[in-house]
């Protein structure tokens, strides 16, 4: 979880792609991935998420993210599988109609999940933003704002551990308790994480600020981005996936 | 380069002032050390300093501050930030970037360095604060003192005119931080950057500076050269100033002698004067 998000260094063709490239790529897997009707082609684009984190040389962290998925969609299935009341009943109140969209249900939600955490595990998030603010021309706050947003995500979980700590050492016993009890404990918690966190950003603005956040613009960048031969590559691959979400 | 007239500032929603009736002059050039016990008024002494106050902390403002004959408070932050490089007391969020030359870059880029000026710019930056190998790595994989230098070395990639710093060495360990004020020193000397410095280790700040302010309850007890304000060392304990050992030797010396002899603040003057009072 804490890594969840963290750039892992590495030359893989993954890395070596245009960051715009990249993302192009996972809307496109996304794209797909609603288009398609299919179980099969579906299952394909998971394969796909799964082989894009091995070429990307971060295959303990595709695993540990298709685990993580894989409980949430368990959760989404059983949910889904009961809910669906048309088709005939295999057992129970469950349907084949209902497992088939749950079956679809699920697996869309993996794939789409995928991409966007290997784009970040194989991008520094500033060279995102560099050049979605370069070729993209998104306007920079925004861009200033979504990567700060992420960056800050392991800062957070350290100072939850922080806070966890401290109250630890006054009694609080967090590693006693398991599941709905250690939820209530936690829960307390927010509001100082809240407070700190507010201030933070705040801290954040004003060092942005004194360093010429204002004088930003789509030139200031000093690396630059130019797409390749690579990057030619990439697009034609997305243009055939989704010629083979429509076709198939 | 520094010009404060009878500064008294107020924070929104505090009843006591931070800063009353501060009167400050640095000249171009200078390297000024803050002292004063906690909640003296030194963080807040900086920000008025740099411009974050007015600019970011509202509250009353009184008197003016003017940094290269500007005035903070007409001045907008982004204009003085050309001209005075900060470095805050709390490293995690000064750092905006998640990799170390990211975050050298991100001022040089804003302020339109030239581009073939920003290679030499990162790399002098680095050297000299001594983190060449950590240009790669990401930032949540250094340790507080590592953080502590990127952040300098990011300020002083821009050369401001004016390095303003809130406990640079906060983080560090005793070698790397006398590193730090070497640099500081050696890019005062060098270039000319008017620096103003918060530091606890009092023994650095008298080795280094060469004028010092002492700061109680929002006010300037003390100020002028170093060796003048150290001669009152004992005033400076009863604030709840540590002086430096050498400088407490002396006094303790020339008590016990009952003479006058001259205050030392390196350890060097020290051995001078005990070597020729042993003679």
């Amino acid at each position: 979880m804490r890594d969840l998000f963290q750039y892992v260094p590495g030359t893989s063709l993954l890395h070596r792609l245009n960051p715009v490239t990249k993302l192009l790529l996972t809307v496109v897997i996304c794209v797909a991935a609603f288009i398609t009707d299919r179980l099969i082609f579906l299952l394909g684009l998971l394969a796909l998420d799964l082989l894009i984190g091995f070429i990307a040389g971060v295959p303990k962290k595709t695993v540990n993210i298709l685990k993580g998925l894989l409980r949430i969609a368990l959760f989404l299935f059983i949910l889904q599988a009961l809910l669906t009341r048309k088709g005939t009943p295999v057992f129970w109140i469950v349907t084949d109609t209902g497992l088939l969209t749950a079956g679809k249900v699920v697996l869309r939600l993996m794939v789409v999940c995928m991409p966007l955490a290997l784009v970040l595990a194989v991008t520094k998030i500033n060279d995102l933003a560099n050049a979605l603010v370069q070729v993209l021309h998104v306007p920079y706050p925004y861009a200033f704002t979504i990567t700060t947003a992420i960056r800050f995500i392991p800062q957070f979980l350290s100072e939850m551990d922080d806070i966890m700590e401290a109250q630890t050492a006054r009694g609080v016993e967090f590693d006693a308790a398991k599941g709905f009890r250690k939820l209530g404990m936690i829960l307390p918690l927010c509001a100082p994480l809240l407070i700190s966190s507010v201030r933070r950003s705040e801290q954040t603005a004003v060092a942005a600020e004194v360093r010429g956040f204002h004088l930003r613009t789509a030139v200031s960048g000093y690396k630059q981005y130019p797409f390749q031969w690579i990057d030619l590559g990439a697009v034609l691959f997305c243009c055939a996936l989704i010629a083979a979400a429509i076709l198939l | 380069m520094i010009d404060i007239q009878d500064l008294t500032f107020t924070y929104k929603d505090e009843p006591a002032p931070a800063l009353s009736g501060i009167s400050l002059t640095v000249t171009d050039g200078a390297f000024l050390g803050i002292i004063g016990p906690a909640g003296a008024g030194k963080t807040t002494l900086i920000r008025a300093v740099s411009g974050v106050i007015p600019h970011h902390y509202t509250g009353d403002y009184y008197g003016s501050v003017r940094v290269n004959g500007l005035d903070t408070v007409d001045t907008p932050l982004t204009d003085l930030s050309r001209l005075v490089g900060m470095v805050f007391q709390d490293v995690d969020s000064q750092i905006i970037s998640s990799v170390v030359e990211d975050e050298l870059l991100y001022g040089l880029e804003n302020f339109g360095v030239p581009r073939e000026e920003i290679p030499s710019r990162l790399e002098f930056a680095l050297d000299r604060v001594g983190i060449a190998d950590l240009r790669d790595r990401t930032i949540a994989s250094l340790s507080g003192g590592q953080r502590q230098k990127v952040a300098i070395a990011s300020v002083i990639a821009l050369r401001p005119r004016v390095l303003v710093l809130d406990e640079p060495t906060g983080e560090l360990d005793p070698r790397s931080s006398r590193q730090i004020f070497s640099l500081l020193k050696a890019l005062n000397r060098e270039y000319g950057i008017t620096v103003v410095v918060v530091e606890q280790k009092i023994m650095l700040l008298c080795e280094f500076a060469d004028m010092l302010a002492v700061l109680d309850q929002g006010k300037i007890v003390r100020q002028g050269k170093t060796r003048e304000v150290l001669a009152r060392s004992d005033e400076l304990e009863a604030l709840g100033v540590n002086c430096p050992r050498v400088t407490l030797l002396t006094r303790l010396l020339s008590e016990r002698l009952g003479k006058s002899l001259p205050v030392s603040v390196s350890l060097d003057e020290a051995e001078k004067l005990v070597r020729g009072l042993m003679q």
